[in-house]
């Protein structure tokens, strides 16, 4: 019973996982490829620790600070990316509306 | 029929490593297709040493020292990649700094701009 | 055209020969007579749990000797390559480059939390050389990702490079001094004997293997964020102290 809910976890991250790289191949521009490649893949990450967690509940605490690394590095590097992105001025495509670091104040944009 | 799907997959990368380093015309993508060419060498390499039901030749709680020599996996290869991915490493560097150089020389990264060598 | 049809055609032959590697396959059944003596001695002989470092740090030594001079030669050849670039652009000041700008909030505290973490983790995988999956090259490589991101986070950092390039020549010199230490008093250059072997799996034993991953992992570490530190830009401040 455990392990068909881990084998049901791990599935679903690799559909995540699936779709993260298909995000990445079919997105128009640079911004929307980040954002697919990051959250699908860290969400992708969580459910097949977890799912491991399910096949191996001794290992399950280090499993849960595996998943901790994983949130606290993934974002911050995507984050790094997509301002360097915006700061060299690569553009964005034609249907993006909202450009939220434009309108923002100084102090929020840094110099850019 | 594992190491034979490892080695496959090593093969692959070769192959579309070598497929990118020809096919491109930016300087980065070449020197990333060169990457993924010296991973699936090393990816290959690793995947001959198997040995069939092996496991790997760490003696811990999973593989005590008097059954390693029947079950281990070959040593040697895994001790040459370990080399390798350095040595890689050290040419992707070097290819960098000259990708650098000639972007500072014609302010483009195609290669098709550096004509001089060509007759 | 032309060109296009020769791609097709070299990867094509190259795809012919690979096939053929990969059907004419067969998995080993056994190990080969070197892999079996290696997998016997090393346990016995040396103390260390993992085979492969033991190989790495004792019977192939040399080579990881001559490894550490190729990085050397990298960081040298980095830097010889990429110095007469600061020159150049003094000469021609057409364009000035931008100053480099402070990092985000969230790159800052994510590197603040992170870097510790890191230092720890590749320690870890240094002294785990010879138990478990671990060695010198690969702790090294972590302590440079966590140079990267100190670097990442705060742009105006200058690495202190005497203090780096001071560190890795006296690793080197100690890994040599303790290779020649086992010429004179164990059976020949950087075998592991001139420490005790003592017990199999605890923490200190394998003889001098976790001195060796430690001074490797140092030197590895300060090489490798000497060559990203090349990579970075010129500070304007720094060219006026040149």
């Amino acid at each position: 019973m455990a392990e068909l809910i881990g084998s049901l976890l791990v599935l679903a991250g690799a559909v995540f996982h699936f779709s993260a790289g298909l995000g990445m191949l079919r997105m128009p521009d640079a911004y929307t490829r980040m954002q697919a490649g990051t959250k699908a893949s860290t969400l992708g990450n969580t459910l097949v620790l977890a799912g491991l967690a399910f096949y191996h509940p001794s290992w399950t605490l280090k499993l849960v600070i595996l998943i901790c690394f994983v949130l606290m590095t993934n974002p911050v590097s995507s984050h790094a990316l997509a301002r360097a992105a915006y700061r060299i001025r690569i553009s964005m495509t034609p249907q993006t509306v909202v450009d939220a670091l434009r309108d923002a104040p100084e102090r929020i944009r840094g110099r850019s | 029929m594992i190491s034979t799907v490892v080695l496959s997959t090593g093969l692959a990368l070769i192959l579309i490593g070598v497929w990118g380093m020809l096919t491109h015309r930016n300087i980065l993508r070449i020197v990333i297709g060169f990457s993924l060419m010296g991973t699936g060498t090393h990816i290959f390499i690793v995947a001959i040493g198997y040995v069939a039901n092996g496991t790997a030749p760490i003696m811990d709680r999973a593989l005590n020292v008097a059954e390693a020599p029947a079950r281990a996996v070959d040593p040697i290869p895994s001790a040459l990649v370990v080399t390798a991915i350095v040595i890689g490493l050290a040419v992707t560097a070097i290819m960098l700094a000259y990708a650098i150089r000639l972007y500072d020389s014609k302010k483009t990264l195609s290669i098709d701009a550096f004509t001089e060598s060509k007759w | 055209m032309i060109r296009r049809a020769a791609i097709v055609l070299a990867v094509a032959l190259f795809g012919l020969v690979f096939a053929n590697l990969a059907a004419h396959y067969a998995e080993r059944q056994s190990l080969l007579p070197l892999a079996k003596r290696y997998v016997e001695l090393v346990p016995r002989d040396l103390g260390a749990a993992n085979v492969i470092t033991g190989i790495l740090l004792t019977y192939r030594a040399f080579d990881t000797l001559g490894e550490v001079a190729v990085l050397f030669m990298v960081a040298a050849g980095v830097g010889l390559v990429l110095a007469a670039r600061g020159r150049r652009n003094e000469s021609s000041p057409g364009e000035a480059p931008e100053p480099p700008r402070p990092a985000s909030e969230i790159v800052q505290t994510g590197a603040q939390m992170l870097v510790p973490l890191i230092a720890i983790f590749a320690a870890y995988i240094i002294m785990n050389g010879h138990l478990s999956a671990g060695g010198g090259f690969q702790g090294g490589a972590v302590i440079a990702s966590s140079v990267i991101l100190l670097l990442l986070a705060d742009p105006h950092r200058r690495l202190d490079l005497d203090f780096l390039s001071y560190t890795e020549s006296v690793a080197g010199v100690l890994f040599v001094l303790v290779g020649v230490a086992g010429m004179i008093v164990a059976g020949g250059f950087l075998d592991n004997r001139v420490l005790p072997v003592g017990q199999f799996g605890a923490f200190f034993s394998a003889g001098a293997i976790p001195v060796l991953s430690i001074l490797l992992g140092i030197k590895v570490g300060c090489e490798l964020s000497v060559i990203i530190d090349r990579f970075r830009p010129e500070l304007s401040t720094e060219r006026g102290s040149q």
